[in-house]
């Protein structure tokens, strides 16, 4: 094929001028090696905020004592978060499917022996286990009866479990917290790590009521877990819900709520957070580098076109027709975008694997930034090499050879 | 066979018309050997492009075979160009770039039809000027002369109707220049037909035919009784400089 041979002869003069090539390549290296980071952070992104929604329940509602921004621990010293909030909300919100109530401190010191250790000390009602999905591996869970007794029983994670028992079997065995002996009557199932950084498995739950009265000695409650029927709903009734709260809190404007309510949707955007900063940013840099890098390109090429005046007299002396002179020029420049999209990519894909490792920023590699890449190398490869291209083919024969 | 008849070439500069062929009229055969002689600013340049189809007189017919070129649209002259005429330079036009080889072949790129046997027909075009080992070569490795000499084999890869050769021993010494001149007549023993354009008269000498320019008309169109043999000088200088 003629435009084959052509395009070789293109790459030829390419191969002989590689300083040269390689500034003309410099642009798009930069901005294709930028939109592949954009689009590998991208996709770990949404793959990371679909785990935290997972994580958090496709389903639920969670009400923490304490206002503010963001998905947080609840705040210390608030005590107008009480049971009966929750008893409120089943009452008078339709669409709940079950309710957890709990009060949650961190950090306590637990005992058993002459082991201790520090854990995230639950006092739940026995819809906990049902509400986060969390059953027991081993032993017995929390139940209504405990409630009804305010029994010293208490269920572990297998943190806390190894960490005051080894391998010993914790079941029938006591742990103290505080001044309260509790016997351990389950272990929980391994959970791993929160999306936070820390540990779920690092936890004594214990009856909501033995916990208010005997450990905590308090009547407020720290958090309230929703789960909905229909999740389409989901953000409307959080907001019946928070509505509800302030009305019982006695919260007007200007007050600010003293608790917050938290859904899926709420957990995305905080999941999606710096990154979205991070894509603008990215963005720009690759548009701007593919824009300049196409530019320089142009630039260069036009250059060569004078330099290069006796090579197309030459080259139409020995028969190329206008066509041939712009196709090689049009090929070069699209020779160099898209090896540019090539060493750019694969930059690209260093980048976004030593920022998955160095940053734990998520990142997924897939082909689809390769595509777009492709695209966008031939566009401004034709984009900028047409103009070239053009003034090359206009050249009078006589007058090139002169 | 190829045939000018009454070739006007008007320059326009501005509102100034330059008449630089003022009707020029002469028949070329299948196989002669031709010298244009003329010195600088007779039209020699601009008869030459107009002979290489390079550029387009402003009035009159240029046969070339069968075809008038004055009908043709740039395509067409493009084609012409490549598969019936020849180019040597003064100046070579070689690609520096590239080996001797790949500078022969460049033709070939240019064809309605790429031999499959391009690279044969190459060292082939090579061998028949002398150049077999330096088939490998750049332009800057190789002397003016074997330079001249690429650019011969490059002219003749696609057998064209005409070889057209500008000043061709312009840049040589007289001892390289003696050689092209005996490169081409021997092309002439074996058939080719070759235009020589040149200021040298005892360049010209070589050919069968001297057409003298002047003011932009033939002034002149006469057989060369006796051709100087370029071979026999070729080998004289050689010896000559040996001696020194």
């Amino acid at each position: 094929m003629r435009i084959m041979r052509i395009a070789k002869e293109g790459a030829r003069a390419l191969a002989a001028h590689r300083l040269r090539t390689f500034l003309m390549m410099a642009g798009t290296i930069i901005g294709i090696a930028a939109l592949t980071v954009i689009m590998a952070v991208g996709k770990g992104t949404e793959k990371k905020v679909m785990k935290r929604v997972n994580a958090f329940g496709t389903h639920v509602i969670m009400i923490t004592a304490g206002g503010g921004k963001g998905f947080s621990p609840p705040q210390e010293g608030v005590t107008t978060l009480r049971p009966d909030d929750a008893e409120a909300i089943r009452a008078q919100v339709p669409g709940m499917e079950l309710l957890n109530v709990f009060a949650m401190k961190r950090g306590l010191p637990v005992k058993a022996g002459a082991s201790q250790t520090q854990a995230v000390v639950t006092a739940t009602d026995q819809n906990w286990h049902e509400a986060w999905d969390w059953p027991v591996a081993d032993g017995e869970p929390i139940t209504d009866e405990d409630q009804a007794t305010m029994a010293r029983v208490c269920v572990l994670g297998t943190t806390t479990a190894k960490e005051l028992f080894g391998d010993q079997n914790p079941i029938g065995e006591y742990v103290q917290v505080g001044n309260v002996r509790f016997r351990v009557k389950g272990v929980l199932q391994t959970r791993g790590v929160s999306p936070h950084g820390g540990d779920f498995d690092s936890r004594v739950m214990i009856p909501l009521s033995t916990g208010l009265r005997r450990l905590f000695n308090q009547d407020h409650i720290t958090n309230i877990r929703l789960k909905v029927g229909d999740s389409s709903r989901l953000t409307q009734l959080g907001e019946e819900v928070r509505q509800l709260l302030r009305r019982r809190h006695t919260i007007t404007p200007p007050k600010e709520d003293d608790f917050s309510v938290f859904t899926a949707a709420e957990v995305a955007k905080e999941a999606r957070g710096i990154s979205r900063t991070l894509t603008y940013l990215l963005s720009a840099l690759a548009g701007l580098s593919l824009l300049v890098g196409g530019i320089v390109l142009m630039n260069i090429l036009l250059i060569s076109v004078g330099e290069r005046i006796k090579e197309i007299g030459l080259r139409r002396a020995m028969g190329a027709t206008r066509r041939d002179v712009f196709m090689q020029f049009v090929t070069e420049s699209l020779a160099v975008t898209i090896s540019g999209m090539v060493l750019g990519s694969v930059l690209g894909w260093a980048v976004s694997i030593t920022l998955a490792r160095v940053t734990q920023f998520p990142v997924v590699i897939s082909w689809e930034p390769f595509a777009l890449s492709l695209a966008f190398a031939m566009v401004v490869g034709v984009f900028f090499g047409v103009q070239p291209a053009r003034r090359a083919a206009r050249l009078k024969p006589v007058e090139a050879l002169r | 066979m190829i045939e000018l008849e009454d070739i006007e070439k008007t320059y326009l500069a501005g509102s100034v018309e330059t008449r630089v062929l003022k009707g020029i009229s002469f028949r070329i055969e299948g196989g002669e050997f031709v010298a244009i002689m003329g010195a600088s600013g007779t039209g020699k340049s601009t008869l030459m492009n107009v002979l290489g189809c390079l550029d387009k007189p402003t009035a009159g017919h240029y046969r070339l075979e069968d075809t008038d070129m004055v009908n043709l649209d740039d395509d067409a002259l493009s084609h012409l160009r490549n598969h019936r005429i020849g180019f040597v330079f003064q100046q070579f036009h070689l690609l520096d770039r590239a080996t001797a080889l790949r500078n022969v072949m460049l033709p070939l790129i240019y064809a309605d039809q790429y031999p499959e046997d391009a690279k044969e027909q190459g060292e082939k075009a090579l061998a028949a000027v002398g150049l077999s080992d330096r088939m490998g070569y750049r332009p800057s490795q190789l002397s003016g002369g074997q330079q001249q000499r690429v650019a011969i084999a490059r002219a003749l890869i696609t057998n064209p109707t005409i070889l057209l050769a500008d000043e061709p021993t312009g840049n040589l010494d007289s001892r390289s220049g003696a050689e092209v001149m005996a490169i081409f007549q021997r092309l002439h023993r074996d058939g080719r037909t070759i235009i020589v354009v040149t200021h040298d008269r005892a360049v010209a000498e070589h050919a069968d035919r001297i057409i003298v320019l002047k003011d932009g008309m033939v002034a002149e169109d006469q057989p060369v009784a006796r051709p100087r043999d370029a071979e026999a000088e070729a080998i004289a200088l050689a010896e000559k400089e040996a001696a020194q």
